[in-house]
């Protein structure tokens, strides 16, 4: 956990998120990328053919997208943490709205409640035009970092 | 149709699309209207000692994967039916070193929309690591044939499409 601490401390400082989101295995996998703007943090997530679940259209799998607006969720939680650990998802809800074609695709996330357990945030993905989003979501994520191991079994 | 049928039909699916063929994704059982599909063990989702579970953004995949898969085998042609929405909930954490297996069922079928539930676990059924439900949108005017569809459903056409 010291190490996460540390690193979070330096992406404060920095303003790169990057090593933050290369933690993550998955997120390495799909290769996903995050810039941060002020205070906004947009996720990226670069078009690559390994993404792709419906080849005819050809367009991103559903549920590469939905992993990619948790990443998006629990980056944005995390960095807000007030202790060291990693924002758990409790529940995601997702609502498609058009394809993600093989292109680029680009996350933001709002947190509407940050309480001292639970926070409650909203997610928007699009990819041409963020006023034409191909989906948005809710979710909420437990912010206590202690029982980590708890019920691995 | 036959189990083994359900079964060629699914796993031509999967096989068709590049991301599950990355993650390795597999059938494991496949019925009228239920499927089994497990998620191995990999390396590349291992994190390598800062946590050690697996990422639910993963879980997410395979489960809108596998209730997708789970359509196939409640409709009589192959249909392809993009998500509405999937809405799922954690309640354990999985390990990252054991297999993921998820059991999907698609309960219900109406004129335009198909809904499914979805139960993952890993050594134990009754202890699912998380839950889901989602809705399909059947296309408008029923199932349309196409090189895909083809592909889907195998038989002898398969090998031109």
């Amino acid at each position: 956990m010291q190490q996460l601490l540390e690193m979070v401390k330096a992406a404060h400082a920095s303003g790169d998120y990057q090593p933050l989101v290369d933690l993550i295995p998955y997120a390495r996998m799909l290769g996903v990328e995050c810039a941060c703007y002020g205070e906004e943090v947009i996720f990226k997530l670069p078009a690559n053919p390994d993404t792709i679940g419906n080849p005819t259209i050809p367009a991103i799998h559903g549920g590469v997208i939905a992993a990619f607006m948790e990443l998006t969720a629990q980056f944005q939680l995390t960095l807000q943490m007030p202790q060291p650990g990693l924002a758990k998802v409790i529940d995601f809800s997702l609502d498609y709205m058009r394809a993600g074609l093989h292109r680029d695709t680009f996350a933001i996330c709002t947190i509407s409640r940050q309480g001292r357990r639970i926070g409650n945030c909203s997610v928007l993905a699009w990819q041409e035009r963020k006023s034409r989003p191909i989906a948005q979501a809710r979710a909420h994520f437990l912010l206590d970092a202690s029982p980590i191991q708890e019920s691995a079994t | 149709m036959t189990p083994d049928e359900y079964a060629g039909r699914c796993t031509r699916f999967l096989q068709a699309q590049p991301h599950m063929r990355k993650l390795g994704v597999e059938l494991v059982d496949a019925e009228a209207s239920r499927v089994t599909l497990r998620l191995p063990v990999n390396p590349e989702l291992v994190s390598g000692g800062l946590e050690t579970y697996l990422h639910g953004g993963v879980l997410t995949t395979l489960v809108d994967a596998a209730s997708s898969v789970s359509t196939l085998c409640a409709l009589e042609a192959f249909e392809l039916c993009p998500t509405l929405d999937l809405r799922i909930d954690h309640m354990r954490i999985p390990s990252e070193t054991r297999p993921v297996y998820v059991d999907a069922e698609c309960y219900r079928i109406t004129r335009s929309v198909l809904f499914t539930r979805a139960s993952v676990y890993q050594d134990d059924k009754s202890r699912p690591v998380a839950n889901a439900v989602a809705t399909f949108m059947r296309p408008e005017g029923g199932a349309v044939v196409s090189d895909f569809q083809q592909l889907i459903e195998g038989g002898d056409d398969a090998a031109t499409a």
